[in-house]
């Protein structure tokens, strides 16, 4: 470490330089006695590897190195010094991804059973309770979340790295939040929070809206009464003399930064139609938004390229129910889940649409099923790998931090051992945020 | 003529004054006799005398059985076809009935309605065609039947004579009943009082089952599980039987306790009353033969969705089918839009005894609209009209009396403007068991006075 | 008429801007019918007769017609031509039926909610029905506004709405309305109103505040254009349920009201007149027959079912001769199906009307022209006439009689249902695993 600082120091500013030490060291002492408080992590040096930095061509043998969490250097084997105090990490026959990140996920949250459970007489108890509706726009999910190990540790064996945790209940569902699957502690997580509003084409049950078209119209209502009590507060912020103040409204308050200022919006798109409806209403509100689910988005693939807008499309293959596929028998709907929806992504590909990819509505093993269908169905594997890198580290606004293998990015990468979505392929090492796991070899 | 010797006797010596006087007496008490005994109390205005000769004179004849007679006559009789034919005689005397310009056929019969048992489907205490519970054979359809019911003279007026009325729900629904669609009170309109027992096998499931919005799946029972509890509850029925039998012989031995469903399953399982199965599925119509073949039971078929699958195997089995209504949707997409009306053309090409139903009360009298469907869709019109005439009359056993126009029959005719299947045709009479039944019904009554408005004006 | 235009070049470029927003009109297909019995329905019946069509619309009609070359030919062989059948009452290709939560909904629409999905569109089709008014339902004293679309399976859901058709609000009185055959859990009371008198005030309460924020925006605009205007001006909230009732009043949608008993006619009659909103026709109307002269006055149409009654304790006094009764009174009266199944017989429902009164002819307009006339569509279809769309149907027989059935199913010019490829389909398909026949 010495040997960097008098690199890179004029003599003249080495007393201070050592005073500068001095609190450091005192500082990171006091900061082991508390605890959670971000530890120093060591360098590591991946050496001999075959590396998939994303942004740069593909190199066949090279090292990467991290240093305290974050990419210090990444280039072929020769160019790369390794730093004296790097613990060396042997890779050769193994290949290099960054860590994968799925933009929409329901991880740790507790949900509630379905009513396809429920027996005649529970639902029609719950028929009997008044209707309340159940919107949630100013939810901070991060505080709903519960990380458990096991759930972490397979999500990296599934290659995943990074995680979007949204809400799931509601027409506004609330807050999502970005986290690093780096442990199980939320503070040590936590990427970005809030990212966006959610937004579900669902409806309620027993009260406004209780259909879609009610859902609709109840969402278009939202977003007029957002700018007309924007409009209010400013007038009143500006002279409220004579002006009957506005009554203050915790719904509208937590619209304002998405509706007015313009920050993200994500609105789940379950079938096309829904994603026709959802880019109307952006249009017509000049929204921020991105479209999610968009499971049947190759069948609205002219718009999408118009629109222009982010997509983060599901690897769940399951039709619909409103689909035309799922109305005409279970042969038809069978074929259509493992013929037409597993090709979705490559269709857009195909149409020059950019998408990221998600693992909403799975878990970690049918992930990597769909993954590899999807590549099987026609989509390039390059294009895959971008679509759960850099295409949703760009639509999270993290692109500087995520995505790519590039120094000064974060240290999320993958080890495996084998191309990434080939079948016999296992995840050998995973490094989140600087910290490195390994797992044993599971014959796949 | 007792009676009125006595009479006679208790008159004083000194009234009748002569010999004349007495025989005017006579004479009126002997008309007034013989009026007591003719007419039949209490009912009185309706009723015609069937004792009464009426010639239908003129019309295009169709029986169903035989050829059809371009101009004819049938001549009725103490309520009977006593002839019919292109060049008949007419005893003088005889009502003629003047029918060129209309067609004359056998009354139609419905193999499976609700008349009777539900005014306002969506009024419960208008409706008596489900019981409570899952078994009940000893519910009789009879004994609900609300023969004034508005329905019952609309079918009428539309040319069906008699109709099977039966009891719905659970498994074992009950007695069904064969009324004619005339009388003044449910058992004149009798038929056969207990027709058949209903029973309903699990239906085909549709893509989304919903319960009053319940999105969840009850689970399904199968076929196969219910003709299980019906193999035991029909051995339960003849084991009491054989207990009871016992008992009668041998005086020691104590009868069993008083079983309702076994008791009223005797004549089922002695093979006695047939049992109408509601059956749909083709596996299931399968299994529903072999149980029918083991039991050793009378079975006729209704519904029978897909039972153009299996057509072969119900001919071999010669089990009858009764169509389900043609208003209905087919309950698997993959079987295609029109096979609901192809599947009655499939049965009856391949041999099967078919009729139709209009499986309703409130449209009852739809009855030949759904023949004529399957005939658009390739059933023979000659077919058509005997699946709703002589083939229903055959499958109940009543093609004695009724189901096409031959002397000895009862004179259940219809004198139709045009072709009976066809929908713009007009029904000018109807006679029920000879007698020439009235064609107002409440779609006439409540025009007739609304019509009055502008009269009014 | 378009003769016309190719001679004025200013006018032609006018039309070919207004035609390429309205895109479906070039996009239709070429087709020459031969050798059918055409029905008209607005004029005589042709035997033998060919319709040609040339970019979805009719463009001749006659004897031994030519078409260019390519043009798909259709051998008729005598069979019956009629025009596109159309439902002006369902509620299929929708994602949802009712927001039944509020009685007073005129915000959501149905037109957002258009599922092309729909497998009904398909059963329709065989049928013989190409045009379909699909509904908010009748829950509500007040639904939403409803959209007209032409059953395109397989094309998306924009390209299916009929933009000329009148826009309608649904209004719905009686049973539905008043839940009155719903039974009431503890915990969700008796929703407002509970009977038809209601109803109606709520009627008169939402238009009456229709009519307030009509006038709120008033003064905020006449405010705003002031030569002062006040600095603590805002604009009043806008409020789409108040939006859609004053579009209502002003002339702008008609409301289509569900009716079923003579005094809820009656009483929506005065309301329309007191409010001066028009009124499309009356749903249902089952005792219409009761009120011929007040409708007559009102020039105010009905959509009935033939004889599907008896299902309600308003339905009780619907006779089957309602429609024809109707008819012969100078109503205009068009038959519906409101059922995702009877409008694949909707033929047949109207062929009923033969018996009660009307002749075969008559009944044909139930079912065609009065439904366009209804729907505001009547200058585009709803007969075979040159210059109209080419949405028309063919049957094996008399539309009319029992015995018939639909064979094809046309929309501007495509075929969308043909029952002889389905059939060629079917065989291909059953030689290899023992199909239908």
């Amino acid at each position: 470490m010495n040997k960097h600082f008098k690199k890179r120091q004029p003599a003249s500013v080495r007393p201070l330089t050592t005073a500068f030490l001095i609190l450091v060291l005192v500082a990171s002492s006091i900061n082991m006695a508390q605890a959670g408080r971000a530890e120093v992590k060591p360098a590591y040096a991946l050496v001999n590897c075959r590396i998939f930095p994303v942004a740069q061509p593909v190199i066949e043998k090279g090292t990467i190195v991290i240093r305290d969490g974050l990419i210090e250097a990444v280039g072929p084997a020769g160019k790369i010094q390794i730093p004296e105090d790097a613990e060396l990490i042997e890779a050769s026959g193994l290949n290099a991804y960054p860590g994968l990140i799925s933009a929409h996920t329901n991880l740790f949250l507790e949900t509630k059973e379905q009513s396809q459970t429920a027996t005649p007489e529970e639902y029609l108890e719950a028929l009997s309770q008044p209707a309340e509706p159940k919107e949630f726009p100013w939810l901070q999910i991060v505080e709903k979340i519960k990380p458990k190990k096991q759930t972490v540790e397979a999500y990296h064996r599934a290659g995943i790295t990074t995680v979007v945790v949204a809400p799931h209940e509601g027409i506004f569902q609330g807050q999502s939040v970005v986290l690093n699957l780096n442990s199980d502690q939320v503070s040590k997580m936590v990427l970005a929070q809030p990212w966006a509003l959610h937004i579900n084409f669902t409806t309620e049950r027993g009260v406004y809206p209780s259909s879609p078209m009610g859902t609709l119209a109840f969402l278009r209502q939202k977003f007029y009464d957002t700018q007309h009590y924007s409009q209010h507060l400013q007038k009143y912020r500006q002279s409220p003399q004579f002006l009957k103040r506005p009554e203050y409204d915790p719904f509208l308050e937590a619209l304002l930064p998405f509706v007015i200022d313009k920050k993200p919006i994500v609105f789940q798109c379950n079938n096309l139609e829904e994603i026709k409806r959802a880019l109307k209403l952006i249009k017509e509100f000049k929204l921020n938004a991105v479209l999610t689910g968009c499971n049947e988005a190759w069948r609205v693939s002219q718009q999408l390229k118009s629109a222009s807008i982010p997509l983060l499309v599901t690897l769940d293959f399951r039709a619909p129910a409103s689909s035309v596929y799922a109305q005409q028998g279970q042969a038809i709907r069978e074929k259509a889940e493992k013929e037409l929806y597993p090709a979705n992504a490559s269709n857009l590909a195909k149409e020059k649409i950019n998408f990221s990819l998600t693992s909403f509505g799975l878990n970690d093993t049918n992930f990597v099923k769909n993954l590899r269908a999807a590549i099987k169905a026609g989509l390039p594997a390059d294009q895959a790998l971008r679509a759960l890198t850099i295409e949703p580290a760009r639509t999270l606004g993290l692109d500087k931090q995520l995505g790519s293998l590039e120094p000064g990015k974060i240290a999320n990468l993958i080890l495996t051992k084998g191309e990434l979505f080939d079948e016999k392929t296992s995840i050998v090492k995973v490094m989140v945020d600087g910290t490195l796991f390994t797992y044993e070899e599971k014959g796949q | 003529m007792k009676i009125k010797n006595m009479k006679v006797n208790r008159i004083k010596p000194g009234l009748l004054k002569n010999k004349n006087q007495l025989v005017f007496l006579a004479a009126l008490l002997g008309l007034t006799l013989l009026g007591i005994y003719s007419f039949p109390l209490p009912a009185a205005a309706q009723t015609e005398d069937r004792t009464e000769v009426v010639a239908i004179v003129g019309a295009r004849i169709v029986p169903v059985t035989g050829p059809v007679i371009e101009s004819g006559s049938i001549l009725i009789k103490n309520g009977r076809i006593a002839d019919l034919g292109a060049n008949i005689s007419i005893p003088s005397g005889a009502k003629v009935i003047e029918a060129r310009g209309l067609v004359a056929y056998p009354g139609m019969i419905d193999s499976y309605s609700w008349l009777g048992l539900e005014e306002i489907s969506g009024v419960r205490a208008t409706v008596d065609n489900r019981e409570t519970g899952r078994i009940n054979p000893q519910v009789k359809a009879i004994e609900a039947l609300r023969y004034d019911s508005m329905h019952i003279p609309i079918a009428r007026a539309n040319g069906i004579v008699a109709a099977v009325v039966a009891p719905s729900g659970g498994l074992i629904s009950g007695q069904s009943t064969l009324v004619k669609l005339d009388g003044w009170t449910n058992r004149e309109m009798v038929i056969k009082e207990s027709l058949a027992m209903i029973i309903e096998l699990p239906a085909l499931r549709r893509g989304r089952g919903e319960f009053a919005g319940f999105r969840g799946q009850q689970p399904q029972v199968t076929t196969e599980k219910t003709l299980d509890e019906l193999r035991q509850i029909f051995e339960k029925a003849r084991m009491y039987e054989k207990r009871r039998e016992a008992a009668r012989k041998n005086i020691l031995l104590p009868p069993p306790d008083f079983d309702e469903a076994s008791h009223f399953l005797l004549p089922v399982v002695k093979g006695e009353l047939p049992v109408i199965f509601s059956v749909h599925a083709d596996k299931d119509i399968l299994q529903t033969i072999k149980f029918v073949q083991e039991e050793k039971i009378k079975a006729i078929f209704y519904g029978v969705e897909q039972g153009f699958k299996v057509a072969k195997e119900i001919k071999e089995a010669g089990i009858p089918c009764i169509i389900g209504s043609l208003y209905s949707l087919p309950p698997v997409w993959e079987d295609g839009y029109d096979a609901l009306f192809l599947n009655p053309v499939i049965l009856n090409q391949a041999g099967v005894k078919i009729s139709f139903s209009s499986s309703s009360a409130s449209t009852a009298k739809d009855l030949p609209y759904h023949a004529a469907k399957a005939a658009a869709f390739g059933l023979k019109p000659e077919e058509a009209l005997k699946a709703v005439t002589i083939y229903p009359a055959e499958i109940f056993g009543v093609d004695k009396l009724l189901g096409s126009l031959e002397p000895g029959k009862t004179a259940s005719i219809v004198l139709a403007d045009g072709d009976l299947l066809e929908l713009g045709t007009k029904i000018q009479k109807v006679f029920i068991d000879g007698k020439e039944v009235s064609l107002e019904n409440r779609y006439t009554e409540l025009l007739k006075k609304f019509e009055q408005r502008e009269a009014d004006k | 008429m378009r003769e016309k235009i190719k001679k004025t070049g200013l006018l032609l470029s006018l039309l070919v801007f207004f035609l390429s927003s309205a895109s479906w009109l070039l996009a239709g297909g070429d087709l020459l019918i031969k050798n059918a019995t055409i029905l008209t329905v607005t004029g005589n019946t042709i035997p033998n007769g060919d319709v040609l069509v040339i970019n979805g619309v009719i463009k001749q009609i006659g004897q031994n017609l030519t078409a260019p070359a390519g043009v798909r030919i259709i051998e008729a062989n005598g069979r019956y031509l009629m025009p596109g059948i159309i439902d002006t009452h369902t509620h299929i290709a929708l994602s949802g039926t009712n927001e039944g939560t509020d009685a007073v909904t005129p915000e959501v629409t149905m037109a957002e909610v258009v599922n092309a999905d729909d497998t009904s569109i398909f059963t329709a089709l065989s049928g013989g029905v190409t045009m379909v008014h699909t509904m908010h339902g009748s829950a509500n004293v007040i639904g939403g506004t409803n959209v007209v679309l032409k059953l395109k399976w397989g094309k998306p859901s924009e390209e299916l709405i009929v933009k000329e058709a009148y826009p309608t609000l649904k209004f719905a009185l009686g049973e539905n309305v008043k839940q009155s055959n719903r039974t009431l859990l503890p915990g969700r009371p008796q929703r407002y109103p509970a009977t038809r008198m209601g109803a109606n005030a709520l009627i008169r309460s939402e238009l009456m505040r229709a009519k307030d924020y009509m006038a709120a925006w008033d003064r905020y605009e006449q405010l705003k254009k002031s030569k002062n205007p006040p600095a603590n001006l805002l604009p009043p909230r806008k409020d789409l349920r108040l939006e859609t009732l004053a579009d209502l009043l002003r002339g702008k949608l008609i409301a289509r009201c569900h009716a079923y008993v003579a005094p809820e006619m009656i009483e929506f009659l005065n309301l329309s007149r007191e409010f001066g909103f028009k009124i499309g026709a009356f749903e249902h109307a089952w005792e219409a027959y009761k009120i011929t002269n007040e409708l007559k006055a009102a020039g105010v149409g009905i959509s009935v079912f033939i004889d599907s009654w008896a299902y309600k304790m308003e339905a009780a006094e619907g006779i089957a001769y309602n429609a024809a009764y109707c008819t012969q009174k100078g109503i205009l009266v068009s038959i519906n199906s409101d059922s995702g199944e009877r409008i694949r017989r909707l033929f047949n429902e109207a062929g009923k009307a033969v018996k009660y009164g009307l002749t075969q002819d008559e009944a044909l307009k139930l079912i065609t022209i009065n439904a366009a006339k209804q729907l505001g569509v009547d200058r585009l279809v709803g007969s075979i006439e040159v210059g109209k769309q080419a949405d028309l149907a063919l049957f094996s027989q008399h539309p009319m009689s029992a015995y018939t059935r639909c064979e094809m199913t046309i929309i501007e010019g495509d075929v969308y249902f043909d029952r002889e490829a389905l059939l060629k389909e079917r065989a291909a398909a059953s030689t290899k695993k023992g199909g239908l026949l």
